[in-house]
């Protein structure tokens, strides 16, 4: 019969240990987590109401709710998107299903990564510089989406990429056996497969695109318009611009409208994914592999 | 895929083309000075009743900022809480735009304590040693006192960004314009951030508009010279002069306002705008009986 020697048991101790120590760290994780939505929930909770979603803020912002806030958020995430997902999930096709591997696909490929590390204040005086100035949008929900979109592509066309190329080889190799061209191929083969994986991509860019102050403070949030945003030439309050407003700039304002204000910001972020995780889910399970 | 994209796409255009056919609606655009940003914002509020056909659109930023966005024409008002230096009139000039100071109000700017601070009086020359390049000045005790929950003994300087106005003012009445700050202050980028902070510091000191005091700090009163008398920061000695670091809010407008804008700023001029400043704790520049 085997018998564990000292050696053995040396072994397994080791193994508890980092076991122990690995799933500490992956549980401590999920702390931050808990302890921002209690908090936010807590202290915040009590100032959601319906009157606090849908009527515009009131007595120098310190009552009433935060109605326009939440649909030029809504605006400048939908504008956004609409600007960098078909263009993030072209480039990214690009990338995947025809680049050669030469210098320029390198190139960009590096301009993808660069992209990504630049700073998002950086991103805002870009904005300035080339939508707001240049292209002469003025400050407008174009102009600061269009920053967004920029700051967001790296997000999209990462994620899209990594999911066209899990999608194995071997499907495009049938398909092209079977006489496919490479855009078919494409249409029909690899797209349908990483749905998914570019539906993450995009729940990634919302929640960023919600959550950034700094590029649309120059761009095209303002601290407080009177008028919800009609068009995209319209300026539009924020968020995530209110959250920095309410708590920082104007004095008096009630802790609960403070707290209440990140709480929709976090619900809105979470709901959207709740969405995109859904579908997700669904065509995952329809997968055949 | 396909479906999704006609979608998008349909979306854009009509939001592209809803473009065309603006409103009647006048925007008037007002950027600038954080301290006048709360104020700003409540004339923005009110007018709304006022006239419905204008939107007056409020951005923060600093009052460099709103400057530099009125010499290049983004905003049609330009909030400040310091005058326009030299150089920018000349860069204003230099776009041919002649900009036009208003003045809207006064502000006394307060020096802030913990309320567990002894100190209730402090010089202008007390206040220079401490915050002023080659100050003397680095601990309470220095100045007399222990600050009980103040251990290390050392101040706290709590300052602005260099871009607020509040800043600029500060240096120029009370650390003189030639002398630069010291360094190592907090530098925070509100008028509310700096009372939030000296309110749960005990070692702290901060200025700020005198607006952003709460119940939780302390209002020092502020002596010109040694031997002058020690004057509490108040809406009253800031009309009457004689507390000595309160400053004129101005906004400036690119050239004579016509229109909407002026209509905007007559009414701010006027018995129901004053009433929003002081209602706001600044100082009106008439004077005004508000219900």
């Amino acid at each position: 019969m085997f018998e564990a020697t000292e050696l053995n048991a040396q072994h397994a101790r080791t193994e508890k240990l980092y076991r122990i120590l690995f799933g500490l760290m992956a549980v401590l994780l999920i702390l931050p987590v808990i302890t921002i939505l209690t908090v936010l929930v807590v202290r915040g909770g009590p100032a959601i109401s319906f009157e606090f979603l849908f009527s515009e803020p009131i007595n120098g912002m310190t009552e009433g709710g935060i109605f326009p806030a939440l649909v030029g958020t809504i605006w400048l995430v939908s504008v956004a998107l609409v600007a960098s997902v078909p263009i993030g999930v072209a480039a990214a096709i690009y990338l995947s299903e025809y680049a050669p591997k030469n210098w320029l696909t390198r190139a960009i490929n590096l301009a993808i990564i660069n992209l990504a590390g630049v700073p998002s204040i950086v991103h805002a005086l870009f904005g300035v510089g080339a939508f707001v100035l240049f292209f002469n949008f003025g400050t407008s929900i174009l102009a600061a989406s269009l920053t967004l979109a920029i700051m967001t592509l790296p997000v999209v066309i990462v994620a899209t990429r990594e999911s066209l190329q899990a999608v194995p080889q071997a499907f495009r190799e049938a398909c092209w056996s079977m006489g496919a061209t490479r855009w078919q191929t494409i249409r029909h083969v690899v797209l349908p497969n990483s749905v998914s994986g570019i539906l993450t991509g995009v729940i990634l860019e919302v929640s960023r695109t919600a959550g950034e102050t700094a590029p649309i403070m120059f761009t095209g949030a303002t601290l407080f318009l009177p008028f919800l945003p009609e068009t995209v030439f319209d300026q539009t309050m924020a968020l995530s611009l209110h959250l920095f407003t309410v708590s920082t700039q104007v004095p008096n304002v009630p802790e609960e409208v403070q707290y209440g204000t990140a709480l929709v910001l976090i619900g809105l972020v979470l709901s959207m994914n709740a969405v995109s995780i859904g579908v997700r889910t669904y065509l995952r399970g329809k997968k055949k592999w | 895929m396909k479906r999704l994209a006609i979608v998008a796409l349909a979306l854009f255009a009509t939001a592209a083309c809803g473009g065309g056919s603006g409103s009647s609606r006048t925007l008037i655009q007002n950027k600038g000075s954080d301290t006048l940003v709360s104020v700003a914002q409540a004339w923005a509020e009110a007018y709304k009743e006022v006239d419905a056909n204008v939107a007056v659109a409020v951005t923060g930023g600093g009052s460099g900022t709103g400057i530099s966005s009125m010499i290049n024409g983004t905003v049609d008002i330009a909030n400040a809480s310091r005058k326009m230096k030299e150089s920018e009139l000349e860069a204003a000039r230099g776009n041919g735009v002649e900009p036009i100071e208003h003045v809207v109000g006064f502000d006394a700017l307060a020096v802030y304590l913990h309320p567990d601070n002894p100190i209730d009086v402090m010089s202008l020359s007390q206040l220079a040693e401490i915050y002023g390049e080659g100050g003397e000045t680095e601990t309470w005790s220095q100045l007399g006192v222990t600050v009980p929950g103040c251990d290390s003994d050392e101040i706290v300087r709590v300052s602005r960004q260099n871009n607020s106005g509040t800043y600029v003012y500060f240096q120029e009445a009370v650390l003189g314009v030639e002398r630069d700050f010291k360094l190592g202050s907090l530098d925070m980028h509100g008028s509310k951030d700096v009372v939030d902070l000296v309110e749960n510091t005990p070692c702290a000191i901060g200025y700020s508009g005198l607006a952003y005091a709460t119940d939780h700090v302390k209002l020092v009163s502020v002596m010109s010279a040694e031997d002058a008398p020690a004057v509490a920061p108040s809406v009253d000695t800031a009309i009457d002069g004689s507390y000595p670091i309160a400053r004129p809010l101005m906004m400036y407008t690119a050239g004579q306002p016509t229109g909407a804008v002026g209509t905007y700023l007559e009414w701010i001029l006027g018995d129901v705008g004053q009433c929003i400043i002081l209602d706001k704790g600044y100082a009106p520049v008439t004077s005004v009986s508000c219900s």
